[in-house]
């Protein structure tokens, strides 16, 4: 390719293709400065344009088209994959946005910063998903933790979250160190950092030297996202983290990091080097299984909701890696149905916790005795999310696990299939567990439920998702699979 | 004209319905005692025409499951119990006292649909989705109507019957995998898979995992642990649902899977499984004798009852099959009609405990001839239907003159405990009188003149519904080469 071929500058079709970044990016910068110039104004409006901004992103990021500029593209993919993780994020940033207006609502603080904060985050989502280069990948992965290290501690005033911010700024700084070494150590192997090559890089290498370079540079890396999907023996941080997160943060951590580490995920796995390495997958394999036993047996004594979802979240973290362990052509379509099942379910629990959510403990088991008598909405929608992600038919979760280990039994991971169904009976188990405590009578005296209006709209958009899906999953499976 | 995707849609549609209206308790009870009988009239009126009536949409092309309805003889069967049963348990509501009773009719309602699509599923991967579906109105029942213990109850309910049934994923999976070995797609349907199931490599394994499923939810002996509780627990008109109907499911599902995919391992394994049929029987029958709650009674009654026509089923003859078969409709109307009869008792007495009255035959005559009636009925007298059914089940077992003396000796075993328990309640010397033992009226016996009509029916005449199960009978015999008697 001679130099006069490469474009030196962005036309209107580039710029276009880049308005969902640009947007949101220009428009957390705004919300920052309103804050900082005019702090009252900031208490009312930081919420409305936040929620803007987003809808205006995603809107953006539906219509938006491809750029071939090799200006963004060794950095930036445009592919209908990149679209889907824009859209699917920018929809997650704003449940989220909803979530914690319904939050402040209830907590006084400042609100600016948070929205900031929560944009940039999102923001750091959007490139992991588009990413088509290892540094945007650390980019974005860094510009994601490094606003949630703050939100995690934005209750500035409670103990819990003190404990959770500085041991995820910690874990996730030695995590992020891993990330680093291994994506310098694929580098000297192959001596570029770019996905489209590592598959051609990894075919071509001849000494043994720099397959151990490469292969412990890929080891590094999985460890890295391995961290940041809290898989286990690297979930440690997760419990502590998501209990002392304030719940609109803890949301935004099971959903969007959860979403945003299989992003990784399957950019450098799916998509960059599918199947490069049996012994790869064997070790993916090999995760799953600790990662489906422990985390749903632990989870079976969880009384703090979300810690609870914490524990939920690392054994659903389990099911995702059987596609990933799996690697064919499947994979990919049936990960990104789980993922978008879990996240609906999942903000969806989020949404009733909000109404339930009056102090800094956060919502505990007990709060929810007799919750059916005291608003059957609130918690006919809750034991729907529940039942969605326990995967008991007629649920569209069932569908979501029976994708999954058609995938793995395709793939020759029956083992990994039998444990997946041999935990979904634990699972069963804590999941049921709350829908019974929430049909017992009432134990005490209670106060009133408010009323949110964000975390209804939250929670009734996923519940009208959930019942859809259940009902007719044929179109969105299809349009994944791409039929 | 018929269509079976209707006759599926029908309940689901009323569900809903009842969710929305707003009526008094009583015509509520009513609307939904006239949506429940709809589909039964439907199937009367088509009786046997509904056979071979097929829907088959492309449901999940990505997963390869088709929407694959299909009503054979075998089915209409169940159908025509399942259609039978819901109005009686709706019937056994007491409306005045019953919370959020939009709610409980819908899950009625909801569970009659989920099980005429499991009674008619062609589709394996449908059949385990409605398999497993109708758990969950059946756990909500129990846990939102049921008595003290039902939280535990209900979440041993539905805890024991998924981890029973978790591993048919894999099990329906594996088959179709397997399906692509003779070359092309693989396949959940039920009729090409009964082609490649006689070949297939872990066949016992794949066996097993359905056959554990169907055995929890049968139960067969010894995998009844949730019977007594949830039986127990449940309300009147759950208990109905779950003895008459939720039992067939597991039925239905050894005659249409086992027999029809695996017929020679279940050949195989047949003495084994008749053995435990036949312990459950006892089992049963020796824990209702000693019971002192009558409700409990009737639940292990149930148990030993079920164990009974499992027999039947593992007795791997033509004749006994056809037994089986028959008294899986047999125990359906009995079960109902004897939990039914409980119910009011229970109304009545405040309680289901046997030890506190006595001689209510003095008070409560009508209702103490129905259950006489019943009890003769599910003791197996000439003349009732249970007679026929177990008498088939014994000739068919002819071969095995002991095993034909054991399980005769188990019908005795029911007369004792059956009858204990009318001695108890209703004869002997009477407890003083109190102001709620009032008898039942006309309007209940006209609600069981229905069951006493088929009951009698069944028993002096059982040609017609011989010849109803013959074809099905037929075909199983054809799949399983069994013997013809």
């Amino acid at each position: 390719m001679s130099i006069a071929n490469v474009a030196t500058t962005l036309n209107l079709t580039d710029v276009a293709a880049l308005s969902p970044f640009l947007i949101l990016l220009i428009g957390a910068l705004v919300v920052l400065l309103i804050e900082t110039f005019a702090e009252n104004v900031a208490s009312k409006l930081s919420f409305p344009l936040s929620a803007l901004i987003l809808i205006i992103a995603l809107v953006a990021a539906a219509y938006a088209p491809a750029s071939d500029n090799l200006l963004l593209t060794p950095w930036l993919s445009f592919d209908p994959l990149a679209r889907l993780f824009t859209i699917f994020l920018l929809a997650i940033g704003l449940a989220s946005a909803l979530l914690a207006s319904a939050f402040f609502q209830h907590f006084k603080a400042t609100q600016g910063e948070y929205y900031f904060l929560l944009l940039s985050a999102v923001f750091g989502l959007l490139l992991i998903g588009s990413s088509a280069d290892f540094l945007t990948l650390f980019l974005g992965l860094e510009m994601l933790s490094i606003a949630l290290y703050v939100l995690c501690g934005y209750m500035k005033r409670w103990n819990i979250s003190h404990e959770a911010s500085m041991k995820y700024f910690l874990m996730g700084a030695l995590a992020a160190a891993f990330l680093l070494y291994g994506i310098a150590l694929i580098y000297g192997a192959i001596g570029t950092t770019r996905f489209d090559g590592l598959l051609s890089g990894y075919r071509a290498m001849h000494s043994t030297q720099q397959s151990v370079l490469f292969l412990g540079g890929i080891a590094l890396v999985t460890l890295g996202l391995a961290f940041k999907a809290a898989i286990v023996p690297f979930h440690v941080w997760a419990p502590d983290v998501y209990d002392g997160a304030p719940t609109p943060v803890t949301a935004f951590m099971a959903v969007g990091t959860k979403v945003g580490a299989f992003a990784a995920f399957v950019r450098v796995f799916l998509v960059a080097l599918p199947q490069f390495n049996p012994i790869w997958s064997e070790v993916i394999a090999l995760l799953a299984i600790p990662t489906l036993i422990y985390a749903n047996y632990v989870a079976l004594r969880q009384v703090q909701l979300r810690r609870f979802f914490a524990y939920s979240g690392i054994s659903h973290a389990g099911f995702l890696l059987i596609p990933l362990a799996a690697g064919t052509s499947d994979a990919l379509p049936a990960l990104m149905f789980y993922l978008t099942i879990y996240a609906f379910a999942t903000l969806g629990s989020f949404a009733v916790l909000a109404f339930l959510d009056d102090r800094p403990a956060g919502v505990m088991l007990n709060d929810l005795h007799g919750l059916f008598k005291r608003s059957p909405m609130l918690a006919g929608l809750f034991s729907l999310c529940l039942l969605t992600l326990a995967g008991i038919p007629p649920t569209v979760g069932f569908f979501a696990k029976f994708f999954l280990f058609k995938v793995a039994f395709q793939a020759g991971y029956y083992w990994l299939v039998i444990i997946g169904l041999l935990t979904s009976i634990l699972a069963a188990y804590y999941y049921l567990r709350i829908v019974g405590i929430m049909l017992s009578p009432v134990s005490k005296e209670v106060a009133p439920l408010r009323h949110y209006w964000p975390a209804a709209v939250v929670g009734v958009i996923s519940c009208v998702a959930i019942i859809i899906l259940s009902c007719y999953p044929a179109p969105f499976m299809a349009f994944l699979t791409g039929e | 004209m018929l269509s079976i995707f209707g006759l599926f849609l029908f309940p689901f549609l009323s569900a809903i319905a009842m969710l929305l209206l707003r009526l008094s308790p009583k015509n509520l009870k009513r609307a939904a005692l006239i949506l429940s009988v709809i589909p039964l009239i439907a199937l009367i009126a088509g009786h046997s025409h509904w056979t071979g009536i097929e829907a088959n949409y492309e449901w999940l092309p990505a997963l390869g499951i088709h929407f694959h309805l299909t009503i054979d003889n075998l089915s209409l069967l169940f159908l025509f119990l399942t259609a039978l049963i819901i109005p009686f348990s709706i019937l056994a509501v007491h409306s005045s006292t019953l919370t959020s009773p939009n709610v409980y009719y819908a899950l009625i309602l909801m569970l009659e649909g989920l099980l005429f699509g499991f009674f008619t599923a062609r589709d394996l991967a449908l059949f385990t989705i409605f398999w497993e579906a109708m758990l969950l109105p059946l756990y909500l029942i129990i846990i939102m109507w049921g008595g003290n213990n039902r939280q535990k109850a209900a979440l041993k309910f539905i805890v024991y019957m998924i981890a029973g049934s978790a591993l048919m994923v894999a099990g329906v999976l594996s088959l179709y995998i397997f399906s692509m070995a003779g070359g092309g797609g693989g396949t959940f349907n039920l009729d090409a898979l009964a082609k490649t199931s006689l070949s297939i490599p872990y066949a016992s394994w794949i066996f097993g995992i359905f056959l554990l499923a169907f055995a929890v939810k049968t139960p067969l002996f010894p995998f009844h642990a949730w019977l007594p509780d949830a039986y127990y627990e449940a309300p009147v008109s759950g208990t109905i649902l779950l003895s008459a109907i939720l039992s067939k499911a597991g039925i239905y599902g050894i005659l249409r899977i086992g027999y029809e995919l695996f017929p020679d391992l279940l050949k195989m394994w047949s003495p084994l499984l008749l053995g435990f049929a036949i312990a459950g029987v006892f089992y049963g029958g020796f824990l209702a004798w000693r019971q002192n709650d009558f409700k409990r009674l009737i639940a292990y009654s149930s148990l030993s009852h079920v164990n009974f026509i499992l027999a039947g089923l593992f007795a791997m003859s033509q004749t006994s099959l056809a037994g089986g078969i028959l008294q899986a409709l047999n125990h359906g109307i009995t079960i109902a009609g004897l939990f039914l009869v409980a119910g009011w008792l229970e109304e009545r007495l405040g309680s289901t405990s046997l030890k506190q009255t006595r001689g209510l035959c003095k008070y409560l005559p009508q209702l103490c001839w129905l259950t006489l009636f019943f009890v003769v009925a599910s003791v197996a007298l000439p003349g009732t239907n249970n007679f026929v059914g177990e008498l088939m089940i014994l000739f068919g077992l002819i071969q095995n003159p002991w095993l034909v003396a054991l399980l005769g000796v188990s019908v005795i075993l029911s007369v004792i405990y059956m009858l204990r328990w009318m001695q108890n309640e209703y004869f002997g010397p009477p407890s003083p009188y109190q102001h709620s033992w009032v008898d039942i009226h006309a309007k209940h016996i006209l609600i069981a003149l229905p069951l006493v009509v088929l009951i009698l029916f069944f028993g002096i005449y059982p040609a017609p519904v011989l010849n109803f199960i013959k074809p099905a009978v037929e075909k199983i015999t054809a799949f399983a080469n069994l013997e013809q008697l």
